[in-house]
């Protein structure tokens, strides 16, 4: 009787409300992800048990009850956990429990017989499918930090991270001219393909998703999503011949796809770094890939062997970028301890300070015979990549200056704040150009702005 | 259109933002982040935070703590756009699961609290007034009564800048005991049981705390007690009547004889000693004994190394000679009964040589100024203050200003070692001053209630501390001594851990601790009358068994709270029962555990291990700080094990040549044995139903010696003799 009542409210509950059976990927795995990976996933398994793949949330935990039974909900833990009164037991702990709606998508997968529609042993963030993500704000009311800037192949177009979008701009009057939507909250680094046909943004939400979308530069079609993981992807490079993309993520990761016909494919994956990593780079034969981590360390890989050919442990912070030196044996690495460090790849010696910044230094960008960086002391800088000299200084940021981008036809530099302001440069003599808020549709009298009519009046 | 539209969106914001933020992130974000939990340090108050998220200690360092949330990780924290999809939101509602559980609901006064000033931008302006007074309302001690165990408090800030608000949902509210009153968040106190109670209010930098007494009566309860021997007697009668405990009976005399020595000499009385105090008739023989044991060299030694606890005599920390001289100055204070506020100057102010002047000792086994500071702090005012060498004092009023401003009395003592090891020279150097480690700037010496002193560059700075200290209307140096005997004869301080002085641990009977304070004052600051006075009431001569209206009772002397003798004691009253004291390394082999002057003298050969072993199990301090709760009082496997064959006990139960051995060979009666073995460990006659089974056992066994060690080992593992009770 029991069986068949169950039965007739999943008809009941089945007709109703959901008609489509539900699905792991796209029903419970977000809700895995979010409410129960940080505690029973690779970085913490309470009682033994964890949910980032199919396979493990099936398993059992201390309690030796397995996760999830098919067609047994008495004899699936989760289950159990998601709807017992007993708050020493019931899951999430400490927090709410789950909606109604939630719970009942579990109820009813299990009754349907726990299928999965995923890829065997594949992470839950990577089986959900991707998000369309929602519409940008027409006009931005607050300003947002810019952390991902790039000129288009030929100069004409600068794009930047925006809220949920990239924009892209005029950079020589700071003109809006399209949106590309459909992105993450946030971006992290945008990079062009060398040919300029591809765009792959690295970004996400923080503690939500992290992905790298590849668009089409000239529609902003939607091409692929890639390195999907639980937290943000913090930077996306395309090797210099252009069919591969390595990224640094998160979850301590470099991931290197290669395109395959329409398809971009994994190819090598890096755990070797105990933290997020926050950017990679090429060695200019495109063999070798260079990486900076909040573990304090930079590193590099073979792509070939698929093996760490170096640690650099000479930093006292997180590493935020690295650049190979054009003659393949040294890389220059940068950090929150404000550093510019040159060192050996043979050794992982350093061999000497390049510079001492006023503040944490961002970004490292690579482009011809030149370093560009971005630091905390609100100026950009741009060194000679062979002999580490310090070609240019440019300042006027009112902020953190945290992306750097160059194009080398126009000879210009784009440079953006953590107050969502864009300057432009003159690279040969370092002049300001112009600069402007690349946010579309914010209009706000600018804190300086007021503070220097404030000192006019008083003069 | 296109030009009307930034005019328009500039009214618009011109409205929205007249000049100052709605939302203060010194004044309103932080508290909440505080009160919340998010900040302790368990959490991301933590010296590496949590999850790679670092908030300064319960909201110590507002400009940190704004860099970390707006700024660090390029502001992953906030999300100016959709205020509400911050990280800073989404974990503690558990939107994202949040190892921390939930700490905030979304739509509640703190959660929209906090999206509100990320919807503003974030402002943290650096000008912000600070929190200078906070008041609990309503203020003072109150008393409540069953039923009515329920009060509502508010807390009010005043700021710099002259305004004020009511900060009742900003501020923390905490409860010294949850057993007797628990606090909401909302600052609403219910009663649990009857006692008192201490609430305390935290905001910003600000701490306040009130007193709360809860009185019922149980059901069937009279008042009786005997009537009061002086005023000590009055105020705990009159505390035990508010609270409706009633006091346990006066002690018998043999209790009494036992009681008196432990506590005065530490050491227990011997055999003729209880018999002619039993069969005493005076009236007065229990104070003429006091009399007696105060001008005895044995109360002397006693005393003198409870002070060497405190003042961390060890070889290791100054040295043989050293410890040797020390400690008979230290004894000779007490002998000569000198008065406490002379005895404090002298170690204060001591200056030479330490071997010409063993004084100066005290100033030698600190480190450093911070280390003389925390020592003559928690020593002296009854306050461990080390908490506010890094942020404010989490449970009390001290600032780190105050910290180092402490410090700068002892900023120009130096020492040096002299040539010969043991001998360090103390002296007043002509400079030096104490930065604070956040400002950096140099601060003047200060006290509390006092403020910063000006002084003239060859001015003592120790010496001026030292009159602050010493001069009768200073708040804590008596009422701290007072309580530190008050403790070692009762069991337990007024104030209790007795060292640690601060309003969130308030005393038990405040009038009392008053009343013991004003006397200490008046008399000169004489410890000896103090003690008298104290071991002549009724309080200190109570029983330690509980009755039925006393039983919850923990901290209000209805009764006598038992205490495991103390290392030192145990050792010698085995000793003492067995005949056969242990013998220590580096002393005269006659010197009792109670008179050692150091716990560490001597070469210690390798058969000895075992014995010092003993009393080390048995919580004998190393004597590494000016903390009493080095000394530990607990029980533990390992005590048991000593007690049941450990090698010490075991060497002195079956010697050849024990006192029971002595009498079995001198052919004395089995019943005399049995009555002085009960005389000699219980300080009283054995019952006829002890006798009984003692001379049973005896009689029947073929060995008589090996009977008397088994009925000998069974007397001392009786409470009744492992207990000072």
């Amino acid at each position: 009787m029991r069986r068949f009542f169950t039965f007739l409210s999943a008809c009941i509950l089945g007709h109703q409300v959901h008609p489509d059976p539900v699905s792991f990927s796209k029903d419970l795995a977000p809700i895995l992800l979010t409410k129960c990976q940080s505690c029973h996933g690779p970085k913490k398994a309470k009682g033994k048990y964890r949910v980032d793949t199919f396979l493990r949330a099936m398993d059992k935990g201390a309690s030796d009850q397995p996760g999830f039974t098919p067609r047994n909900l008495d004899e699936s833990e989760v289950y159990y956990r998601l709807i017992t009164d007993d708050k020493d037991e019931r899951m999430p702990s400490e927090g709410d429990p789950l909606s109604k709606e939630q719970i009942s998508l579990f109820k009813r997968w299990i009754e349907e017989g726990s299928t999965f529609d995923g890829e065997q042993g594949a992470s839950l963030a990577s089986i959900i499918p991707p998000p369309v993500h929602p519409k940008s704000p027409e006009k931005y009311s607050s300003k947002i930090p810019i952390q991902a800037l790039a000129y288009g192949a030929d100069g004409d177009e600068l794009f930047a991270g925006g809220y949920h979008e990239i924009t892209v701009w005029n950079p020589k009057d700071g003109k809006l001219l399209r949106r590309i939507g459909n992105i993450g909250e946030r971006s992290y680094a945008i990079d062009l393909s060398p040919n300029g046909h591809l765009l792959a943004v690295a970004g996400g939400a923080p503690g939500l998703y992290g992905e790298v979308r590849l668009l089409d530069t000239a529609n902003g079609n939607l091409l692929d999503v890639l390195a999907r993981t639980p937290d943000v992807a913090l930077d996306a490079r395309f090797s210099p011949d252009g069919t591969k993309l390595a990224t640094a993520s998160t979850d301590g990761r470099i991931r290197v796809f290669e395109q395959r016909e329409q398809e971009w494919e994994i190819l090598k994956t890096f755990a070797n770094h105990s933290d997020w990593v926050n950017a990679v780079t090429w060695s200019s034969d495109g063999k070798r890939l260079a990486s900076a981590s909040r573990d304090k360390t930079a590193k590099v890989f073979d792509l070939d062997s698929g093996k760490r050919v170096v640690t650099f442990s000479g930093h006292s912070g997180p590493v935020n970028g690295v650049a190979f030196h054009p003659d393949g044996k040294q890389v220059y690495s940068a950090s929150d301890d404000k550093l510019l460090l040159l060192w050996r790849i043979e050794d992982g010696k350093k061999i000497r300070d390049v510079h001492r910044f006023g503040g944490s230094v961002h970004k490292i960008l690579s482009l011809g015979r030149s370093v560009f960086i971005s630091s905390n002391d609100k100026v950009a800088y741009e060194y000679s990549l062979g002999d580490g000299r310090q070609r240019h200084q440019f300042k006027g940021h009112e902020d953190w200056a945290l992306s750097i981008a160059f194009d080398s036809l126009n000879k210009l530099v784009a440079s953006s704040g953590f107050n969502g302001r864009v300057h432009i440069w003159n690279q040969t003599d370092a002049k300001a150009i112009h600069s402007f808020f690349a946010l579309p549709g914010y209009e706000v009298v600018e804190p300086t702005e007021i503070s220097s009519g404030k000192s006019l009046k008083e003069n | 259109m296109k030009i009307i539209y930034p005019v328009f969106s500039l009214l618009f914001l011109g409205l929205a933002c007249p000049g100052k933020p709605k939302i203060s992130f010194n004044h309103e974000v932080l508290p909440i982040l505080s009160k919340q939990g998010c900040s302790q340090g368990s959490c991301h108050g933590a010296p590496h935070g949590k999850g790679h998220f670092r908030l300064s200690l319960r909201a110590f360092d507002p400009s940190l703590d704004s860099h970390t949330i707006f700024r660090e990780e390029l502001g992953r924290r906030i999300n100016p756009i959709e205020p509400s999809k911050s990280l800073l939101l989404l974990k503690p509602t558990m939107a994202i699961a949040h190892e921390g559980g939930q700490r905030l609901k979304v739509d509640s006064f703190e959660y929209n609290l906090i999206r509100d000033w990320i919807r503003e931008g974030c402002p943290t302006p650096e000008d912000e007034a600070k929190c200078v007074k906070l008041e609990i309302l309503p203020g003072g001690s109150k008393l409540l009564k069953w039923p009515e165990f329920n009060l509502q408090l508010s807390a009010r800030a005043t700021f710099s800048d002259g305004s004020s608000r009511d900060v009742t949902r900003l501020a923390v509210f905490t409860t010294s005991d949850e057993n007797v009153a628990v606090v909401t968040p909302a600052g609403k106190v219910t009663g649990k049981n009857r006692g008192q109670a201490a609430i305390l209010v935290r905001y910003l930098e600000q701490v306040q705390s009130i007193h709360i007494t809860f009185s019922r009566k149980p059901e069937g309860f009279a008042w009786k007690a005997p009537a009061p021997v002086n005023y000590i007697d009055e105020k705990v009668l009159a505390k035990l009547r508010l609270l409706h405990y009633a006091p346990s009976p006066l002690i018998s005399d043999s209790t009494f004889v036992r009681r008196i020595h432990l506590d005065l000499t530490g050491l227990l009385p011997k055999t003729a000693v209880v018999q002619t105090f039993l069969s005493d008739d005076a009236k007065d023989k229990r104070s003429q004994l006091i009399d007696r044991l105060l001008d005895s060299p044995d109360y002397a030694k006693y005393w003198a190394r409870k002070w060497g606890d405190l003042l961390r005599l060890s070889r290791k920390q100054i040295g043989e000679g050293a410890v040797y001289k020390f400690a008979d100055w230290l004894e000779q204070s007490i002998a000569t009964n000198q008065s406490y506020d002379e005895f404090a100057r002298d170690l204060l102010t001591a200056k030479g040589s330490s071997l010409l002047n063993p004084e100066a000792n005290f100033i030698r086994t600190t480190i450093n100024a911070e280390d003389a500071m925390e020592s003559t702090s928690q020593l002296f005012l009854g306050s461990r203050i080390q908490c506010a060498k890094c942020h404010n004092h989490p449970f009390e009023r001290w600032t780190q200003d105050n910290y180092y401003g402490l410090t700068a009395f002892f900023a120009r003592t130096k020492t040096k070692k002299l040539g010969k090891s043991e001998e360090t020279f103390v002296w007043n150097a002509k400079e030096g001053e104490v930065k604070h480690p956040v400002s950096g700037k140099h601060l003047p010496p200060w006290v509390p209630d006092t403020g910063p002193f000006e002084l003239p560059p060859d001015k003592d700075r120790r010496q001026v501390f030292a009159e602050w200290l010493t001069k009768p209307g200073n708040p804590f140096f008596a009422k701290v001594e007072v309580n530190r005997i008050w403790a070692s004869l009762m069991g337990i301080g007024i104030v209790e851990p007795f060292d640690d002085f601060r309003d969130t641990n308030p005393p038990s009977n405040e009038p009392l601790l008053e009343a013991l304070a004003k006397d200490f004052v008046d008399s000169g600051f004489n410890r000896r009358d103090l003690i008298r006075k104290i071991v002549n009431s009724n309080a200190y001569q109570t029983s330690a068994e509980s009755n039925e209206f006393n039983r919850d009772d923990t901290r209000f002397f209805s009764f006598r709270q038992p205490r495991r003798l103390e290392a030192e004691q145990l050792v010698d009253a085995l000793g003492q029962v067995t005949g056969k004291p242990m013998k220590f390394p580096g002393v005269p082999n006659t010197v009792k555990a109670v008179h050692l002057p150091a716990p560490d003298l001597g070469q210690k050969n390798r058969s000895m291990i075992g014995d010092i072993e003993f009393l080390k199990v048995f919580g004998q301090p190393e004597r590494q700080t000016v903390c009493s709760c080095e000394r530990a009082g607990d029980a533990g496997l390992g005590q048991a094990l000593q007690l049941f064959n450990g090698k010490l006990f075991n060497s002195m139960l079956t010697a050849g040549d024990s006192l029971f051995r002595k009498s079995l060979s001198a052919k004395k009666p089995l019943s005399e044995i049995v009555e002085n073995l009960h005389l000699s460990a219980l300080s009283r006659f054995p019952n006829e139903k002890e006798k009984a089974i003692a001379l049973a056992y005896l009689e029947k066994a073929t060995d008589k010696g090996k009977a008397l060690e088994d009925l000998c080992w069974a007397i001392l593992n009786r409470n009744e003799f492992l207990f000072n009770h």
